[in-house]
C-alpha cells in the first residue's frame, strides 16, 4: 500500500512549487489577462473571402480608422458545416475600450477598402459596457466564495465523524488548490479570462468537492469499522480502497472532456474551446488534490488537533 | 400485486429506449393534435447557436428601477417587438442586477433588420407627445422646426392607439383614442390653433406635423399620417408606431450594456459540430464502461443514455433554451454521470472479492455507494445551483444542463440500474464474478 500520507510533503512542495510558478507570472503580467467581458470592449469578427490576409495590417488599419490603439486583429477559423472539405476564415478585431456604431462602421469600411470582405461580412459582434463587465466579475468572484462557504457547512455538517469543519475546511482548501492551478495555467500562458472560465471554476469546485467526499466517505465508515487503526493508516487505506473509483470517474470524465476540446479546437467554435479547456485543468489538478491533497491534509490537521486535546489535560 | 425482478427491468429498460426514440425522431399520436417534435428541431435554442442578437439592457446611471418597473419594461419590450413583427424573442427581468435581457433570435428566410437599430428602438423611452410650433423657429441646419415646449398633451392622455387604413389614400394612419381629459386637451388646442401646425413627437424624434383645419372634438378623431406614399412601408410602420403608443412609455431610458450579435451560420456549424462531439464522447465512454465492469458496464451504460435522453426531453418539454455552454454541460455530465455507477461496481467488485456470492455483492454494494454517491451530487448540485443564480445567458444553460444531469443521474444511476442489475444477478449464467469485473488475478489490494 503506498503510504500516501508518510510522503505527503512531496506533493504538498510540487504543488507549492507550480503555485508559486503561476503567483511570479501574475505579478509579472500584472493581473490576470481579462476578456471584454470582464473589462468592457466591442469585438468583432469578419467574415473572410480566404485565409490569405494579413492580420497586423488589419490591425493597423483598424486601429488608424478611429485613432485609437487598444485595437488588436488576428486570424480564427472554422470549418464549414454544409461543405466539411471548406473553411471559413475570420479576422477578429478586439478593442479594448468600446467601439460606438460610428466608429465600428468606421473600421470596417476602411478593412473593406483594402482586404476582400464579404458583404454583410459581421458574423459576429460582441459589445460591453466596462461598468457591466466590472459588475460580472465582482458577482463571479462572489458566486466562488459562497459556493466555498457552502460546501464547507456541507461537508460540516455531513461528515461530524471527521469533525465535520475542519473535514469541510481542509476539502476546500483542496479545491481552492485547484482553482489556483486553473488561475496559474491561465497567468502563465496569458489566456484571456472570460464568463465560460469562471463557469468552469464553479463546475470544478462540485466535481473536486464531489471526488474528495468520496474517499472522506470511506474514512467515515472505515473509521466505524476498525476504531483501532491510526488515523494515519486509515487515511492511507481509504485512500487505497477508492483509487480505481477515482481513476475510473476522471478517466470517463476526461475523455469526454477531452473529446469536446479537441472537437472545438479542431473545428474553431472557440465558445465551446474556452469552456473546456479550464475544465481539463481542473479535472486534472481536482483528482490530484483529491488523492494527494485533501486527506493527508484532513490527517495532519486531525493528528495536530489530537495532540493538542491530548495536551491539555495533562497540563491542568 | 409484486412485479417480478423482470418485469420490472423490462420496464425501466422499455422507457429508456422510448425515451431515446421521441428524442432522435419525435413522438406523434395518432388521431390527436399531441405531437413532440424530435429534439434536433425541438429544442428552443441561445442566440450562440440560433444566431441572432441578445442585449443586456439596463436603466441609466443613478435610477434604481423598482421590480414593478422592471415587469412594466418587459411588458412594454414585448409589445414594442410584436409590434415589429418580432414573436420568438425572449425577455427576461434579472431582478438581482436590476435589468433586462431580451434575446432575438435570427428568423430562417427573413430580412435580418440591423441588430443595433432594433435595441436602440426598444430601449428609447417612446414618450409621445402634441407640441404647439413655432414657426419662426427653425434649425437652420436641417430645416426642421425645433421642438418647442409648449406640450398640448401627452402619452398619458392617449388610452390605445390602431393601425388602419385610409379609405381615400388607401395608405395606413394610426388612429388615437384619447382619454376623457385628453379628447378635452386635445379639442381646446385644436380650437385654438386653427391654421397652425401641430407637431407629433415619439422622445425628440418628429413623427408628423399636420395643418390644423378645424376645431376636432371626440375621443377617437385623431389620426398620424406617416409621411410617406408607400403603401406597403406605411403599414409596417403604422403597426409599429401603433403598438409603441399602445404600449406606452418606459419609465426610464434603457442603455444597451452589453450587445452581442451572432450571425446564424456560426450557431448552425457549432451545434452540429457539437453533436458530433456528444456523440463520440458517450461512444468512449460506453466503451470504457463495458470493457472496464463487463455485465454491470452494460447495465450503465443503458442508464446513461436514458439519463442523456430524459435532459433532452425535459428541454424539449420545458423549451428552456439550450447554448453552447449547455452541450458542453450536458457532455461532462455524461462523464460524471457514470461516477454514482463506478462507486456502486467498484463497491460490487470488493464484496465479491471478500468472498460474497454475486447477489450478496449486487444488494451490498448498492447500500454502501448510497451515502458517497448522496453527499457527492448534492455537492455538485449546489454549485450549479450557484452558477445558476449568478449567470448571465449561456451560462445558466450549462448550470440547468449540469442541475438537470445530477439530478437524474440520482434516479438512473441508483434506481435504474439497481431494477436491472439484481434481474440480471438472478440469471445464473450471469452470475459469474469476471462478468462483474472482478477477475481474481488482477485483483488490486
Amino acid at each position: 500500500m503506498f503510504d500516501y500520507v508518510g510522503k505527503r510533503k512531496y506533493f504538498f512542495i510540487l504543488s507549492a512549487v507550480l503555485l508559486l510558478i503561476g503567483l511570479v507570472a501574475l505579478i509579472v503580467r500584472g493581473g490576470l489577462n481579462l476578456d471584454i467581458q470582464f473589462k468592457g470592449g466591442t469585438q468583432i469578427e469578419i467574415e473572410m473571402e480566404n485565409g490569405d490576409f494579413d492580420a497586423n495590417r488589419a490591425e493597423n488599419l483598424a486601429q488608424e480608422a478611429v485613432g485609437k490603439s487598444g485595437i488588436h486583429a488576428q486570424k480564427s477559423q472554422t470549418l464549414d458545416a454544409q461543405n466539411s472539405n471548406q473553411a471559413i476564415s475570420f479576422l477578429v478585431i478586439k478593442s479594448s475600450g468600446k467601439l460606438t456604431d460610428d466608429e465600428r462602421n468606421k473600421v470596417l469600411s476602411a478593412l473593406r477598402a483594402e482586404f476582400n470582405i464579404k458583404e454583410d461580412a459581421e458574423m459576429i459582434v460582441r459589445d460591453v459596457d466596462p461598468s457591466i463587465g466590472s459588475e460580472l466579475l465582482t458577482k463571479s468572484l462572489i458566486a466562488v466564495v459562497l459556493s466555498l462557504v457552502l460546501l464547507v457547512l456541507y461537508i460540516g455538517i455531513r461528515f461530524k465523524m471527521m469533525s465535520g469543519l475542519l473535514a469541510g475546511f481542509t476539502a476546500v482548501l483542496a479545491v481552492l488548490h485547484d482553482v489556483l492551478m486553473m488561475v496559474a495555467v491561465y497567468a502563465v500562458f496569458n489566456i484571456p479570462v472570460n464568463d465560460s472560465f469562471i463557469a468552469a471554476i464553479l463546475t470544478i469546485l462540485g466535481y473536486s468537492v464531489n471526488d474528495t467526499i468520496v474517499i472522506y466517505d470511506r474514512i467515515r465508515e472505515n473509521s466505524k469499522i476498525s476504531r483501532k487503526d491510526s488515523i494515519k493508516d486509515l487515511v492511507n487505506k481509504s485512500i487505497t480502497q477508492s483509487m480505481s473509483r477515482t481513476i475510473n470517474t476522471t478517466v470517463s470524465t476526461l475523455i469526454c472532456v477531452i473529446t469536446v476540446y479537441a472537437f472545438s479546437v479542431y473545428n474553431g467554435i472557440g465558445s465551446m474551446e474556452e469552456f473546456t479547456f479550464p475544465l481539463i485543468i481542473g479535472l486534472i489538478s481536482g483528482t490530484y488534490s483529491t488523492i494527494f491533497i485533501a486527506s493527508p491534509l484532513w490527517e495532519l490537521l486531525k493528528e495536530k488537533q489530537a495532540k493538542k486535546k491530548a495536551s491539555q489535560p495533562a497540563k491542568a | 400485486m409484486k412485479l417480478s425482478s423482470g418485469i420490472k427491468s423490462f420496464l425501466v429498460l422499455a422507457i429508456i429506449a422510448a425515451m431515446t426514440a421521441i428524442v432522435l425522431v419525435g413522438l406523434k399520436i395518432p388521431n390527436s393534435d399531441y405531437s413532440i417534435p424530435k429534439a434536433y428541431d425541438g429544442i428552443r435554442y441561445g442566440i450562440d447557436i440560433s444566431g441572432g442578437v441578445s442585449a443586456v439592457l439596463t436603466a441609466p446611471d443613478g435610477v434604481k428601477p423598482t421590480d414593478d418597473e422592471l415587469e412594466t419594461v418587459k411588458e412594454i419590450i414585448d409589445t414594442r417587438l410584436e409590434g415589429k413583427q418580432i414573436y420568438d424573442k425572449t425577455v427576461t427581468v434579472d431582478k438581482v442586477n436590476r435589468r433586462v435581457l431580451v434575446e432575438i433570435p435570427y428568423k430562417k428566410g427573413s430580412e435580418a433588420a440591423d441588430p443595433y437599430e432594433t435595441i436602440a428602438d426598444i430601449g428609447a423611452t417612446a414618450m409621445l407627445s402634441f407640441r404647439e410650433v413655432d414657426e419662426d423657429k427653425v434649425d437652420p441646419e436641417t430645416g426642421a422646426y425645433e421642438m418647442s415646449d409648449k406640450i398640448v398633451l401627452q402619452g398619458k392622455d392617449i388610452e390605445s392607439a390602431v393601425a388602419e387604413t385610409d379609405p381615400q389614400t388607401q395608405l395606413a394612419v394610426v388612429r388615437l383614442i384619447f382619454s376623457d381629459e385628453g379628447a378635452k386637451k386635445f379639442e381646446e388646442a385644436t380650437g385654438r390653433l386653427i391654421g397652425q401646425r401641430i407637431a407629433i413627437y415619439l422622445d425628440d424624434q418628429l413623427v408628423s406635423d399636420p395643418i390644423v383645419n378645424e376645431k376636432i372634438s371626440g375621443k377617437d378623431k385623431a389620426v398620424i399620417n406617416l409621411g410617406t406614399t408607400d403603401r406597403e412601408e406605411s403599414i409596417v410602420r403604422a403597426k409599429e408606431l401603433a403598438a409603441i403608443i399602445r404600449s406606452g412609455a418606459l419609465p426610464f431610458k434603457l442603455e444597451a450594456k452589453d450587445v452581442n450579435h451572432i450571425s446564424p451560420i456560426i450557431g448552425e456549424n457549432a451545434l452540429n459540430i457539437s453533436i458530433y462531439a456528444g456523440a463520440v464522447a458517450l461512444l468512449l465512454v460506453w466503451l470504457f464502461m463495458l470493457l472496464y465492469y463487463r455485465v454491470p458496464g452494460l447495465v450503465a451504460d443503458m442508464a446513461l443514455l436514458g439519463q442523456a435522453a430524459a435532459v433532452i426531453l425535459i428541454l424539449v418539454l420545458t423549451g428552456m433554451t439550450l447554448t453552447l455552454p449547455g452541450i458542453a454541460g450536458m457532455i461532462l455530465t455524461v462523464g460524471m454521470s457514470v461516477d454514482a455507477n463506478v462507486i456502486i461496481f467498484e463497491r460490487i467488485k470488493e464484496e465479491i472479492k471478500s468472498g460474497k456470492t454475486v447477489q450478496a455483492a449486487v444488494d451490498l454494494g448498492f447500500d454502501r455507494a448510497f451515502a458517497a454517491i448522496l453527499d457527492g451530487n448534492l455537492t455538485t448540485l449546489i454549485t450549479a445551483v450557484i452558477l445558476y443564480y449568478f449567470g448571465t445567458g449561456p451560462v445558466r444553460s450549462f448550470a440547468i444542463t449540469l442541475g438537470l444531469g445530477v439530478i437524474l443521474n440520482f434516479v438512473t444511476a441508483i434506481y435504474g440500474t439497481k431494477i436491472v442489475l439484481k434481474a440480471l444477478a438472478e440469471i445464473r449464467a450471469l452470475r459469474k464474478p469476471w462478468l462483474f469485473g472482478a477477475k481474481g488475478g488482477t485483483a488490486n489490494v
